[in-house]
């Protein structure tokens, strides 16, 4: 009983597996502009051939970051149930709005083509290319490298008056906070229960009523978030914070020969998803 | 040069932004409705929030935040799409600002509510448009999650800001800080 209060634990925000690999080494600028591009072309890429080989990058990258395989697999086990229900009624369902290529199988309004087949896997090899290739970038980065390199590679926008030290401030708040309110949520959940209060042990069928008792946690947690707010805003204030003036930083980045190499050969990868046409 | 954001637009957009990432950590802000997409939500409470409260830049940034979260998150293939899970999150708060400025002057407790309502709606029409347009489900499905998830996701969202919003104007009138709307 006492377990479902430990919020805390299950944040694996911020969790940073350092092994010092070649791809925790690299210019986090770069990973992150790699890391934004390839997901990009895997997400828009269509064929077998192109996810056949999104899957192996991904699986390689996996394996050079020396990141052991367990933190992979956790985000990847829970969702199988979903993948397969998915997949199943994708495969059902859908016949009739991708029905081009050879039909397989007709009955009713079940309509298998090949269409819809390539539908159900390619988005099932997708979903574990993109898990694949978010896990190394945040267990191989820490988020103070992340926001860094958010603000060095959207600076070129600071041209057209875009608040970019702005928005990494605001970054950095978000995950600061995030710690800090998981614990209070644990209090009030705590202090509820002690008064007799029920959360998550009523049937899942019974929506209304586990909606309702989420909504005394949930209100009070807005209203000490925005109070922590208030306090905030009141510091920052008092010690002469103002948006948008030039800031020096203390970690400068220098990306080297390897850093140049891996982004070239991401922009190759990605330009080969994005616009070969695959036969398959 | 100075900028379109104060320190008080920054640090909402900051602390709402961690709200959502942690109703999204914790499972806390899914609600359980068996269908397609998995389950409706109430993440998108802080964006529409953040609209209302700091005004659409505020809201958008929100949004994104929500919608990184929940495509890092994801369990489904639906939300590992960054197109289905980042874009159309950019749009809740915006709508909800829209639609509360248009009816404040009537009311305050309507325009609040209704820009909840849109601003949830926002949200599961521009997804499952996504989601049709990117092959993940078909016009059927999309539309039976929309009244399967997508009407209490709408209710449960006019509730819960309805309640935030009214009790942070209290808050508000007790503002620690007096110089933060002059900057």
């Amino acid at each position: 009983m006492a377990s479902e209060f430990e919020l805390s634990r299950n944040i694996t925000i911020g969790q940073h597996v350092p092994t010092g690999s070649f791809i925790h080494r690299l210019d986090p600028r770069i990973k992150l502009l790699v890391f934004t591009i390839l997901v990009i072309a895997i997400a828009l890429n269509t064929s077998y051939v192109g996810n056949a080989l999104g899957l192996l990058l991904s699986i390689y990258l996996f394996w050079a970051s020396k990141i052991p395989v367990s933190y992979g697999l956790s985000g990847i086990k829970p969702a199988i149930p979903f993948i397969i229900i998915l997949a199943v009624l994708q495969l059902i369902f859908q016949g009739n709005v991708f029905s081009g290529g050879k039909v397989f199988f007709e009955y009713g309004f079940i309509l298998i083509t090949s269409e819809s087949i390539r539908l159900v896997i390619v988005s099932a090899v997708r979903f574990v290319e993109i898990i694949l290739l978010s896990s190394v970038l945040t267990l191989s980065t820490s988020t103070t490298e992340l926001t860094h390199s958010i603000q060095s590679l959207l600076s070129p926008l600071k041209k057209i008056k875009f608040p970019v030290h702005e928005l990494s401030l605001i970054i950095t708040i978000a995950i600061r906070f995030v710690p800090t309110f998981a614990i209070e949520m644990e209090k009030m959940m705590k202090a509820q229960a002690s008064r007799g209060a029920d959360f998550g042990s009523g049937e899942w069928w019974r929506i209304i009523q586990r909606t309702k008792d989420m909504l005394p946690i949930i209100i009070p947690l807005f209203n000490i978030a925005l109070s922590r707010a208030e306090d905030l805003i009141l510091a920052m204030e008092s010690r002469c914070y103002t948006p948008g003036n030039d800031r020096s930083s203390y970690s400068v980045y220098r990306a080297i020969g390897r850093d140049y190499l891996v982004l070239i050969i991401g922009l190759l990868f990605s330009a080969l998803l994005l616009f070969y046409r695959f036969p398959y | 040069m100075k900028s379109s954001l104060s320190v008080r637009n920054i640090v909402i957009a900051g602390v709402l932004g961690a709200v959502a990432i942690l109703l999204g950590v914790t499972r806390l802000g899914y609600i359980p409705v068996p269908t397609a997409a998995g389950n409706a939500t109430i993440m998108h409470i802080p964006a529409i929030i953040g609209g209302i409260m700091q005004g659409p830049v505020v809201g958008a940034i929100v949004g994104v935040i929500f919608g990184v979260s929940s495509f890092l998150n994801a369990t489904v293939p639906l939300f590992k799409d960054p197109l289905v899970a980042i874009l159309p999150r950019l749009f809740i708060g915006v709508a909800a600002w829209l639609v509360y400025v248009g009816i404040r002057r009537k009311s305050e407790y309507l325009a609040i509510g209704t820009a909840a309502f849109l601003g949830t709606l926002t949200n599961t029409v521009l997804v499952l448009t996504m989601a049709v347009v990117r092959g993940y489900m078909g016009a059927e499905v999309a539309w039976t999650v929309a009244i399967t998830s997508g009407i209490p996701e709408a209710i449960v969202g006019t509730i819960v800001t309805l309640a935030v919003v009214l009790a942070w104007k209290q808050i508000g009138k007790g503002k620690k800080s007096k110089i933060s709307e002059d900057l």
